[in-house]
């Protein structure tokens, strides 16, 4: 009777597994195989592939735009990680502090509404704020005697654009983040440091800061896989102008497969990209041992 | 005294940002009811001064926007109704039932989370173009199905579920299916509807995949379709620019309302036990 059962149980598994299995193997694990072999071969989809061997890899070396490009997402990285990293925390505990649950909700719904709305709509909005001589930004800066920033076209300035943008329509993402941490850290705690005659600052960096660390390493971890993969916002903002001076690796991949139609390149270029943020992911794994602990009831 | 002040300036800052995140809400709902001729005329409108809703006429008449939003809602609404049956059976088998190689084939589905989209975006372009799905819906909806998060999210939930309820119906004679369908299902409706609307405004939203797979106008996605009204305009007339942007806020602002329970359940169950 036992036995019967497990056998039954055991097809039915698969039955139930077969239909997200096989939309997994079409759709997921074929292509990373597919990508890999893309990467030794010469291919634009209507004539048929031609095997290059390692021409991609050595046009991947001498390619300075993707030099550039590298240079460009580390750029976004640097900035971006850091900037929803700290300022989605000053937020959070500033909404999580003793307000009343009206205000709470206030602060939430402002910070977070803007993630759920969609970039590409309005990011054409944004496109006009940032406008040299008709924008609202520059009109706002005019009123406090401020001259007229090149959002868009100046390379320097483009960032600071693209960051802008980044912290209101994604900073609530790390701020609700924080927030639901912050939340799951038991009163009781803080009560008992104050017993204790803990300051506020040594109660925020010896309780709060550890009992928030896994909440921390995820916003890091998912912050940072983000902006390596960064395409929307300079795509629909800045273009990734002025000339290439914004174009993440991400857009970069989009030309050429899609512009271009160099799928082998692309693919390769895609690899190196996969693999740079599996290796980044990984240390942060192993280096999270030494900040991170989860073990605290 | 000292406590009071620190108590004000943080008040403060955190007015402040809130005033700068809607701040371009207002300003985009104040510029769409402005004339046409007015809409780039400095100061710029914070608070509606003119109610012009002609341009939210004229959006309409230029841009098939109507269509666009019909669209998005056609490709996100049978993503999550595909979603719902193939994720939760799937949870429902790593859940619930043993089977030889299902701990390994859980963990490949996890990685799976790993790889980034630009890395399969090529190889399902190629595939999709040899099935004659490029520039069709099929081609947004099929790849999204699969969804190795929502999959974790139900198995985790349903792990919770006490095996007793569902043995009493198999001791009414009931199978693993009807199982499925009459006990686990019904109890799983919480966390199905979190994934649900975590995966409807994914969709909703997304810009890359209909950018690459979608060609013609008329079977363009909301996020899409924004760049046609921008460009069918260009820099003439940003009052009705801006007055197609208004319209693509209301559903959001519905899901704010109505979902944002589930949204921030889903955050706080699912994201944090990485």
């Amino acid at each position: 009777m036992r036995m019967r059962r497990s056998v039954k149980d055991g097809f039915a598994g698969y039955l139930f597994l077969f239909p997200a299995l096989l939309l997994f193997i079409v759709f997921v694990a074929e292509p990373l195989v597919v990508s890999v072999y893309l990467s030794f071969t010469q291919y634009n989809v209507i004539t048929p592939h031609r095997w290059t061997g390692i021409d991609n890899l050595r046009q991947f070396w001498h390619d300075q735009r993707l030099g550039l490009m590298y240079g460009n997402t580390l750029k976004y990285v640097l900035i971006l990680v850091p900037m929803h990293m700290i300022l989605g925390l000053l937020l959070a505990l500033g909404a999580t502090r003793g307000i009343s649950s009206r205000w709470k909700y206030f602060y939430r719904t402002a910070y977070y509404f803007p993630v759920l709305v969609t970039s590409a709509a309005v990011a054409v909005a944004w496109s006009f704020i940032y406008d040299n001589d008709f924008g609202v930004l520059n009109y706002l800066l005019g009123l406090l005697g401020i001259e007229r920033i090149p959002w868009l076209q100046s390379p320097k300035w483009v960032y600071l654009a693209v960051a802008i943008y980044s912290f209101w329509k994604f900073i609530g993402n790390a701020f609700l983040y924080y927030v639901i941490g912050l939340q799951n850290i038991p009163r009781t705690l803080y009560e008992a440091a104050e017993i204790d005659g803990a300051s506020a600052a040594q109660s925020f960096f010896r309780l709060t800061l550890p009992m928030l660390s896994p909440t921390i390493f995820f916003v890091l971890v998912t912050t940072l896989i983000g902006a390596t993969q960064i395409f929307d916002e300079p795509y629909l903002i800045t273009g990734g102008g002025p000339g290439d001076a914004s174009r993440s690796v991400n857009m970069y991949i989009y030309e050429v497969a899609f512009q271009h139609h160099e799928m082998g390149y692309a693919s390769l270029v895609s690899i190196s990209l996969f693999l740079i943020i599996l290796l980044v992911t990984a240390l942060q794994f192993r280096f999270s041992r030494q900040w991170v602990s989860y073990n605290q009831e | 005294m000292k406590r009071y002040g620190a108590r004000l300036l943080t008040d403060g800052a955190l007015l402040v940002v809130a005033a700068f995140m809607f701040a371009p809400f207002l300003w985009i709902i104040s510029t769409s009811l402005r004339l046409p001729q007015n809409s780039f005329d400095l100061p710029p409108a914070i608070l509606p001064t003119t109610f012009n809703f002609d341009n939210y006429g004229e959006v309409f008449k230029r841009v098939p926007l109507l269509a666009f939003m019909l669209n998005s809602l056609k490709v996100a609404g049978l993503i999550v109704i595909g979603h719902v049956f193939i994720s939760s059976m799937a949870a429902y088998a790593f859940a619930r039932l043993s089977f030889p190689g299902k701990n390994a084939i859980f963990l490949i589905f996890l990685s799976g989370l790993m790889i980034p989209g630009q890395v399969t975006i090529i190889p399902q372009f190629i595939l999709l173009s040899k099935l004659d799905l490029v520039d069709t819906h099929a081609a947004l909806i099929l790849p999204a199905l699969i969804n190795p998060f929502g999959i974790f999210l139900i198995r985790q939930m349903m792990m919770t579920i006490s095996p007793s309820y569902e043995e009493a119906a198999f001791i009414d004679g009931a199978g693993r299916v009807r199982g499925y369908l009459n006990v686990i299902l019904p109890m799983s409706v919480p966390v199905i509807a979190m994934t649900s609307v975590m995966t409807f405004i994914a969709h909703w939203n997304d810009f890359f995949r209909p950018l690459i797979f979608l060609n013609t106008a008329e079977k363009m996605t909301l996020p899409i379709g924004m760049t046609v009204l921008n460009g069918q305009f260009g820099a003439g007339n940003l009052s009705a620019i801006l007055a197609g942007v208004t319209i693509t806020l209301i559903v959001p602002m519905l899901f704010y309302i109505f979902g944002q329970k589930y949204l921030i359940e889903g955050i706080a169950g699912g994201g944090l036990k990485v």
